[in-house]
């Protein structure tokens, strides 16, 4: 049996489930990202103003934020399996039924509200949490596998929309996507399972320790932080850590996704094509940069100083930005700030696991994306009022690149090695207990 | 206010710029040059070729265990068997 096992090792069902949300992700994000597609023929259908047709997309990034927490909690108490063949069905439904619009209410309440919700159900802070229990000495690089995914995601699937249109009608293309969405169901039935235990495994598809299976850890026991509830989380400094610099993370990201383009052609007066080469450039390197994190992550470790790391540079990144006063500039920036776009959220997610264990991961997980969320939005806000009071986009970068400088010792001061389980040794004479 | 607020979803990273996307569109018909229709059904066989391709993985490793597997198994329980099971 064990001659078997060394030359023929299947392969672990873990990567599975890692497929099977990487797909869910992929046409779940990308169906919601395709909205821009449909902002000018529907308007000029119904004679919508772009404000108008913009409230129900923002109504959509304030319910998913809010949305985040309770379905974590959802994820924690009655499963990632359940929660998420529901989440499909209604945003597939939900989806398909966006091409009988007819009034901006309508839109509003299907796509800001059902749609918004129902994309929580398979958000990246509830597959993190799945993944986080099928892996362990793993656990970043699956992190990242769903990370990149999603930007593949959009690169895919708003394509796909664009042409559909083209080929078709707008009520045609949102009946296509929601069809797509709902094509991830069979994946989902078929690969998704909640636990290795329930197929009788170990995480990473590991051995059964030597002394009977009792210890946690990823290395040998649970952290001395592992929670039961996300309460006992926030009593904790590390929680704390990680959400303040996953706000700075918001406010640096969404900022540049909203700022980027005019800045580029206002400040430094390059043409939009050209800007949008840039920023294309960057969202691309961002796939690399996420993968990238965890597969340092799990194959050094020190995941903090990594995360600390990513901040810094995309703090030099701000800095250049400022400074470089050309188009060269733009493209360091982009080149910086690409590879470090994903890679923060990649690895909070798996440090926050190592730190609190899986218990509560799920609702942990929605918390701090939405403290991310709350600093990406109010950023955007601050941006936007400080160019039409200063006429630049200077005084605003600044003021958000400079914040990375604190969420950079903030990720590094965090206890890594007292608190994450990677580093804790198992102790077989208090294995039945704690 | 209203422009604000116009200006800051138009280029929202959740749901793509309309103006980003046009040009994004223009681009790809200049390389693909082809009829949208098309580019759909590429786009679409690269979606769906996801799934189908890790079931067909999955399915030809689980042939494969079951294959290495019945010669001292019952073939009761065909999956996973050669990864070690928690007792």
């Amino acid at each position: 049996m064990q001659d078997t096992q060394k030359t023929k090792k299947p392969i672990y069902y873990g990567w599975y489930v890692c497929a099977a949300t990487l797909f869910i992700g992929f046409v779940a994000i990308g169906a919601r990202n395709s909205f821009g597609v449909f902002v000018v023929p529907m308007s000029e259908e119904f004679g919508w103003s772009r404000f108008t047709i913009s409230l129900a997309a923002a109504l959509g990034v304030l319910v998913n934020g809010l949305s985040q927490p309770f379905f974590g909690q959802i994820f924690d108490r009655t499963g990632g399996r359940k929660m998420m063949l529901i989440s499909i069905v209604v945003l597939g439904t939900a989806t398909a039924m966006l091409a009988l619009t007819f009034h901006i209410l309508f839109l509003a309440f299907m796509f800001g509200v059902v749609v918004s919700m129902a994309q929580s159900g398979p958000a990246p802070s509830n597959t993190a949490a799945l993944m986080a229990r099928w892996f362990k000495r793993r656990r970043a690089t699956a992190i990242s596998i769903n990370s990149a995914a999603l930007s593949v995601g959009g690169m895919i699937m708003v394509p796909f929309s664009m042409f559909m249109l083209q080929a078709t009608s707008w009520r045609v293309t949102w009946l296509a996507l929601g069809i797509i969405v709902l094509c991830s169901l069979p994946m989902a039935l078929v690969f998704l399972r909640e636990r290795p235990e329930d197929r009788g495994l170990n995480p990473d598809g590991d051995p059964t320790p030597i002394d009977g299976a009792t210890s946690t850890g990823r290395y040998g026991a649970a952290g001395p932080l592992e929670v039961e509830t996300w309460k006992d989380s926030f009593k904790t400094a590390p929680i704390w850590q990680m959400a303040g610099s996953y706000f700075v993370c918001g406010t640096t990201t969404f900022v540049m996704s909203v700022h980027f383009i005019p800045f580029a052609m206002e400040d430094r007066g390059i043409s939009g094509a050209t800007a949008a080469t840039i920023f294309g450039y960057m969202m691309f390197l961002n796939i690399f940069g996420g993968l990238g994190a965890g597969l340092l992550s799990d194959k050094i470790g020190g995941t903090k100083n990594w995360l600390a790391i990513a901040y810094s540079v995309r703090g030099i990144g701000y800095l250049v930005l400022l400074t470089v006063d050309s188009v060269l500039g733009l493209w360091i920036f982009a080149t910086i700030a690409g590879f470090s776009w994903v890679a923060t959220p990649v690895l909070t997610s798996s440090l926050t696991a190592d730190v609190y264990g899986t218990k509560a991961l799920g609702t942990i997980s929605g918390i701090t994306f939405m403290f991310h969320q709350f600093g990406g939005f109010g950023s955007v806000l601050l941006a936007g009022l400080l160019f039409d009071l200063s006429g630049s986009y200077t005084l605003p970068f600044a003021i958000v690149g400079a914040l990375l400088l604190p969420a950079a010792i903030s990720a590094f001061s965090i206890k890594e090695r007292k608190y994450s389980s990677r580093y804790q040794t198992a102790v077989p004479t208090l294995a039945a207990g704690d | 206010m209203a422009s604000l607020f116009t200006f800051i979803l138009a280029h929202q990273g959740d749901s793509a710029d309309p103006e980003l996307i046009h040009w994004i569109k223009e681009r790809l018909d200049q390389i693909f040059g082809t009829g949208p229709w098309t580019v759909v059904v590429v786009m679409g066989l690269i979606i769906l070729a996801m799934p189908i391709f890790v079931t067909i993985v999955y399915l030809m490793q689980s042939k494969r265990r079951s294959a290495d597997e019945s010669p001292d198994q019952d073939g009761a329980n065909q999956d996973e068997t050669s990864q070690e099971r928690v007792p």
